[in-house]
């Protein structure tokens, strides 16, 4: 009956419609907007529709290179709606992972069964971390896909660096959200971590648009580090993806080693 | 004597908070232990810090020859654990939460789980989540019962559960101890303990009061009286009842209609108060068993010990 992984098997298992549901979404996200850049992004009328904006307002929504493909699809799908859409899925999934385990009282009967409490965080992490990452692919294969039909010009090289960025970002989330559930055992507060890391960093980083005497906030933004140099155009920022990454590693660790330091609560 | 967990000076404060404080214990392999105490007593703390839930603020823990905390997942494995507050929600039907456990605290032998299942008559297809109280108790069960652990830890584990299946609980118990398992079960329910428990540790504020085999502690020794009575005078029946050794707290009172009321306390054989009684002319009467906070109540007037080890 031995089985490997069984923790994450299980988180997979319960989980796929929920995968799902956030499939669909990705999917009806770019199937919604890709296919209308022909008519409103490479659009002339459109273009002047934006110069005539606050400026302010353009640059926060990411909407100045809107006349590109690349620029479009990084304002439209990367910097918003499958931002939004994945990072609500990170944060749905790292408050559940540990500490809604733990307040629902599934964490103390695991733990008494033969499961450590390193391979449960180690498991339930990288249970949150294929999701994400399935949710990524998926969605960069349908930009490949579209991109030609769309008339985006995106290469293969583009979406990959794209995809990095996103991922990374939606991973920092979501091993933030596992730290803190991990420490205090509080779904509350892990939601309040997960989502003050998305919606912070994407305030701070349309704060840093608005001036350059406020570019130095980039460094408090997690956003900033995935997208301000745009991935599409520029290919993936070394440094900012590294930190995205390195932070959610730092998360991680700190959270097995916290969870398997402390009391869990019933 | 082979033990199945040892405990010394077991202690654990959750900030200015003393759960547990001090607390002795030995089980002997292939008993059943029961541990009983009010709601606060320290019971469903001394269970956590067995199975390394919660860890120890002092004292030492030794569960099938290992430290919890050093022994694992592979030494929880060895145990089935119910825990007091089982919470089963969501989708997952009985049948998968309980090959999730069989997976990562297996193997389990062929068939086991059906004959558990078939004695608790129980579901295993429904969500658990539509479970009723009992039934997710009855599922708890099986996932503490299936893999013939060689300890089980039950925090009340027959709340929730119907008379018939408290019955069949305790008959699961006793085999399970024929079997060469030792069973540690809290309980609230003096019954339980005076139906499988070999010996008993009580607990109150987080400290032990009594600790012994159940004989010993003599926890059923006291019983109610009350009796109607008529054709008799209050102070003659007041009389002759206070000269019994062990009667106390005798309050007569006069019925509405004629007769007497009384009511009395006895410690120990009821003999002597039954003849004393005999004497007079009884409409009617009923002798009843304390429940368990009075029992643990007169223990606390005891001194601690007088069974093993004490």
């Amino acid at each position: 009956m031995h089985s490997q992984l069984p923790v994450l098997r299980r988180s997979l298992l319960e989980s796929w419609r929920a995968t799902l549901g956030w499939t669909i979404g990705v999917a009806a996200a770019l199937l919604l907007y890709l296919p209308l850049f022909p008519s409103i992004g490479g659009n002339d009328q459109m273009q002047q529709l934006i110069d005539g904006l606050p400026p302010e307002l353009v640059s926060a929504l990411g909407y100045d290179q809107i006349g590109s493909g690349a620029g479009y699809t990084q304002a439209t799908f990367y910097g918003l709606i499958g931002f939004l859409i994945l990072s609500i899925a990170a944060i749905t999934w790292g408050a559940s992972a540990v500490a809604g385990a733990e307040e629902s009282g599934r964490l103390e009967l695991d733990l008494a069964h033969g499961i450590g409490r390193v391979q449960y965080v180690i498991e339930t992490s990288l249970a949150v971390i294929v999701r994400l990452c399935w949710l990524v692919l998926f969605a960069s294969v349908l930009v490949i896909a579209l991109s030609g039909p769309s008339e985006l010009d995106l290469g293969i090289g583009d979406v990959g660096a794209a995809a990095l960025a996103l991922g990374g970002l939606v991973l920092l989330i979501g091993a933030v959200m596992l730290f803190v559930g991990a420490a205090s055992g509080r779904k509350t507060w892990a939601l309040f971590a997960g989502t003050a890391v998305a919606v912070g960093g994407y305030a701070v980083n349309a704060v840093a648009n608005q001036s350059p005497d406020l570019g130095w906030l980039r460094v408090f933004s997690p956003y900033a580090w995935a997208y301000h140099q745009p991935p599409l155009t520029a290919g993936p920022n070394a440094a900012g993806i590294t930190a995205l990454f390195a932070v959610s590693l730092v998360c991680l660790v700190l959270a097995t080693a916290l969870l398997n330091r402390r009391d869990i609560s019933g | 004597m082979d033990l199945a967990i040892t405990t010394a000076a077991l202690r654990k404060e959750f900030g200015a908070c003393t759960a547990v404080d001090g607390v002795t214990f030995e089980v002997e392999v292939g008993t059943v232990f029961g541990l009983i105490g009010a709601n606060g007593s320290g019971k469903t703390t001394t269970l956590r810090m067995l199975l390394d839930i919660i860890r120890l603020t002092s004292g030492s823990i030794e569960v099938l020859g290992q430290d919890p905390r050093q022994g694992g997942a592979s030494l929880r494995k060895r145990i089935g654990f119910l825990p007091g507050e089982l919470r089963l929600e969501g989708r997952a039907t009985g049948r998968q939460i309980l090959d999730f456990y069989a997976s990562v605290s297996g193997p389990i032998v062929p068939g086991a789980v059906e004959q558990l299942t078939e004695r608790f008559g129980v579901d295993l297809d429904r969500p658990v989540g539509d479970l009723s109280r009992g039934n997710k108790q009855k599922v708890g069960l099986i996932q503490a019962f299936m893999h013939e652990p060689e300890l089980l830890i039950l925090d009340e584990p027959t709340s929730g559960l119907d008379p018939l299946m408290k019955r069949e609980f305790i008959q699961l118990v006793r085999e399970a101890r024929d079997n060469g398992q030792t069973v540690l079960l809290s309980t609230h329910i003096l019954s339980e303990i005076q139906q499988c428990a070999d010996s008993v540790l009580v607990l109150n504020k987080g400290r032990a009061v009594a600790n012994g085999d159940v004989e010993s502690l003599r926890l059923t020794s006291i019983r109610y009286l009350h009796a109607g009575i008529s054709g008799a005078q209050r102070d003659v029946v007041q009389d002759r009842l206070t000269r019994i050794g062990n009667v106390r707290d005798v309050v007569t009172s006069a019925r509405a209609g004629g007769g007497i009321r009384l009511a009395a306390t006895v410690d120990g054989p009821v003999d002597d108060l039954m003849k004393a009684l005999a004497e007079f002319t009884i409409t009617d009467i009923t002798i009843d068993e304390p429940d368990l906070e009075e029992s643990v109540l007169s223990l606390y007037e005891k001194p601690v010990g007088g069974g093993h080890g004490a």
